[in-house]
């Protein structure tokens, strides 16, 4: 039973992560229609910007990660801008181009940082918390409650302001939204920063759980990619149950089949979405293909 | 003036016959191939310069890149320079096999590379068809296994590694009961089998044999099984990120038990992705204990601080190593490459930084390792 519950906090910590990262695929394809195959990449300069305001600059962690979040944002901001002549016109070539950031980025983050890597230490000294034996990371309770925190804000966002809102009508129907005076592409462009920057704070909290290097993206992209389809791509609620499914599916998969884990988490993943193709929370979304 | 049709087609066409001619070439037949006595010496270095292993390639860039520099600072082979190309292979075996492809339509006298031990052996049957000498800083025993005449190891394979290891531990230290976590990549699993090898020639049966996948990044699991049955000793054969992570998350769980392994635990890269604190103590085997070991390795290690401003470690070194034995060799040879060089290659005795190099005929130079003991964040020699 110990090694179940165990599993099971392990898996939700990573869990949070995916979250967060499909937080970001979800939010760009809710509002554009468009899968951002850059978002894992994203991740990764998240955590690389974070790490050096923390590691070098010695900023207080909490601050890098809200620097980090500023400047992938921007970036975010700069991919749209470029992106949006093709909006409307050339659906297929919006995401090849998203494809080729996600390639541009990788190579930058290698000029920039390096080939090496770098391990970031965790900003909680406390040593773990132990329950009758189970033992849980004091970090790994913060991840979950900042990524709590920031689903609710994210859904306050969409649903209280009135820039949330408008991106919910150009969601729904761009044309109409047009004709009412909302601008498609300011819509766009704050989707697009507003996910970048969720993958900021994805890659800047999995600094101290993982290791941060150029590659970064590729995996936390795949994990976070299935987990907002699992839950329904578009959906927001759906991405958080997605990300935390897939993270404990991954460490339940790990104990039981070690060697073929990843197989397995995907093997589960496709019956999965056999059955429910629209993924658990069934998110209907916009589709301008 | 626009160009008219004509005069672009057979621009365009004499282009293409220019390109096939050289397509065309058969390997090593062209001036650099190595059978020449003019012109640069090619000589390939493939590494993951991107990916979760780079910094084992971007380490044995550096190591090569100075045994290169060196020799041709000394004024290379009667003058000629050996020049080295770079690809990254990414850690990928079908992306080594494509580059196998390219250095060996290349000229490409011989190939550094490359650190990992599943690209080295998808690579090594076309750099075996075509003569390549080639060698590598995997330690897979399957490597040896293949029996390629032009493959070599610049330090030593998992067997001797873990058998090293294995006979410190049980025989040394007394330790009885061992718990193994290894991944299913072609460096785990050859120190899956070495050190499994290593217990049952000791009449040792581990707690928990686990394996993992090399990209996994949470061991909860595996690790509070291992917990629950406390073993002296947990073994680590993974590469050094994933070794950190699991690490990390041991001694999180509160598993008190010592870590052991090889060389992946005596980098930097171990150390820091798990903290100083948590790999205190770690036993790893290894050829190259420190830089202040010998007077080769502290004129090494300052060559390397002057060049990257940088600490050397194992990998640079053992890149150093290989690349120097490669241009010894070359020498002797006059510059020749294929076959004779291979021969050239193990018939050379080098006194490098990680031993005395003599080859076998599976390609292993290095018979031997050291014992080493994690003590305050650096690696010392165990008493």
């Amino acid at each position: 039973m110990q090694v179940q519950l165990q599993t099971l906090i392990g898996g939700l910590t990573l869990g949070a992560i995916y979250a967060l990262v499909a937080l970001g695929f979800s939010l760009v394809y809710r509002t554009m229609g468009l899968v951002n195959f850059a978002n894992g990449q994203i991740v990764m300069i998240g955590a690389y910007t974070a790490s050096t305001f923390y590691m070098t600059a010695k900023l207080p962690f909490a601050v890098a990660i809200v620097i980090a979040v500023v400047i992938t944002g921007a970036l975010g901001l700069v991919i749209e801008r470029v992106l949006r002549p093709l909006e409307g016109r050339d659906f297929d070539l919006m995401l090849i181009g998203t494809i080729g950031f996600g390639v541009m980025l990788e190579a930058l983050a290698t000029i920039i940082w390096g080939a090496t890597g770098r391990a970031v230490p965790s900003p909680l000294k406390a040593a773990p918390i132990d329950v009758g034996g189970l033992r849980i990371r004091t970090y790994s309770i913060v991840v979950l409650i900042v990524a709590a925190l920031a689903t609710i804000a994210l859904v306050a966002f969409l649903q209280r302001t009135k820039l949330g809102s408008a991106m919910q009508a150009v969601a729904m129907d761009p044309d109409a939204a047009t004709a009412v005076g909302i601008h498609v592409g300011r819509s766009n462009a704050i989707a697009f920063a507003v996910g970048a920057g969720l993958a900021a704070l994805a890659g800047g909290l999995a600094g101290p759980l993982l290791y941060v290097n150029a590659s970064l993206g590729g995996s936390l992209g795949i994990k976070g990619f299935a987990a907002a389809i699992l839950g329904g791509f578009g959906n927001i609620q759906g991405a958080i149950v997605g990300g935390l499914a897939i993270g404990v599916l991954d460490s339940f998969a790990a104990g039981q089949f070690e060697g073929y884990s990843e197989l397995v988490v995907f093997v589960v993943f496709t019956v999965v979405i056999m059955i429910l193709p629209t993924g658990i929370f069934g998110e209907r979304t916009v589709n301008r293909a | 003036m626009i160009p008219s049709t004509k005069t672009v087609l057979a621009v365009a066409a004499s282009a293409l016959l220019l390109v096939a001619s050289g397509a065309c070439s058969a390997p090593g037949s062209d001036e650099a191939s190595g059978g020449s006595d003019s012109g640069p010496i090619k000589f390939a270095l493939v590494d993951a310069q991107s990916g979760q292993l780079s910094s084992l390639g971007a380490w044995e860039l550096k190591g090569a890149k100075l045994a290169v520099n060196e020799f041709n600072e000394a004024g290379g082979l009667d003058g000629r320079k050996v020049e080295l190309t770079v690809f990254d292979d990414q850690g990928d075996p079908t992306t080594g096999t494509s580059i196998a492809s390219k250095v060996t339509a290349g000229g490409y006298t011989a190939m550094i590379g490359t650190a990992e031990s599943a690209v080295t052996l998808a690579m090594n049957p076309i750099l075996k068809a075509a003569k390549v000498p080639s060698i590598t800083s995997g330690q897979s025993p399957a490597i040896s296994k293949l029996g390629s005449p032009f493959q070599f190891f610049n330090g030593p394979t998992s067997v001797t590694y873990d058998e090293t290891l294995a006979k410190y531990l049980v025989e040394d230290k007394g330790y009885k009961t061992f718990a193994m976590i290894s991944n299913n990549g072609g460096y785990g699993t050859g120190e899956h089998d070495a050190f499994k090898a290593a217990l049952s020639s000791r009449n040792i049966t581990p707690t928990d044999d686990k394996v993992v996948t090399t990209d996994q990044k949470d061991f909860s699991s595996v690790l509070t099984s291992i917990r629950g049955k406390n073993p002296d000793v947990l073994f680590i054969g993974t590469e050094e990120v994933e070794a950190g992570l699991i690490a990390k998350q041991a001694r999180e769980l509160g598993l008190k038990s010592v870590f052991a392994g090889a060389a992946p635990l005596s980098t930097p890269v171990y150390a820091q992705t798990a903290g100083n604190a948590n790999v205190e103590g770690t036993i790893v085997s290894t050829p190259y204990l420190s830089n202040d070991a010998t007077d080769a390795s502290k004129k090494f290690a300052a060559a390397y601080k002057a060049a990257y401003n940088e600490e050397a470690e194992l990998h640079g070194a053992k890149a150093y190593d290989g690349t120097n034995i490669f241009l010894t060799a070359l020498k002797a040879t006059n510059g020749e490459g294929g076959q004779k060089l291979a021969d050239q290659i193990r018939a050379t005795k080098y006194a490098g930084l990680l031993g005395s190099f003599a080859y076998d005929d599976q390609g292993v130079g290095i018979h031997e390792t050291k014992i080493g003991l994690i003590k305050s964040g650096a690696l010392t020699a165990a008493q």
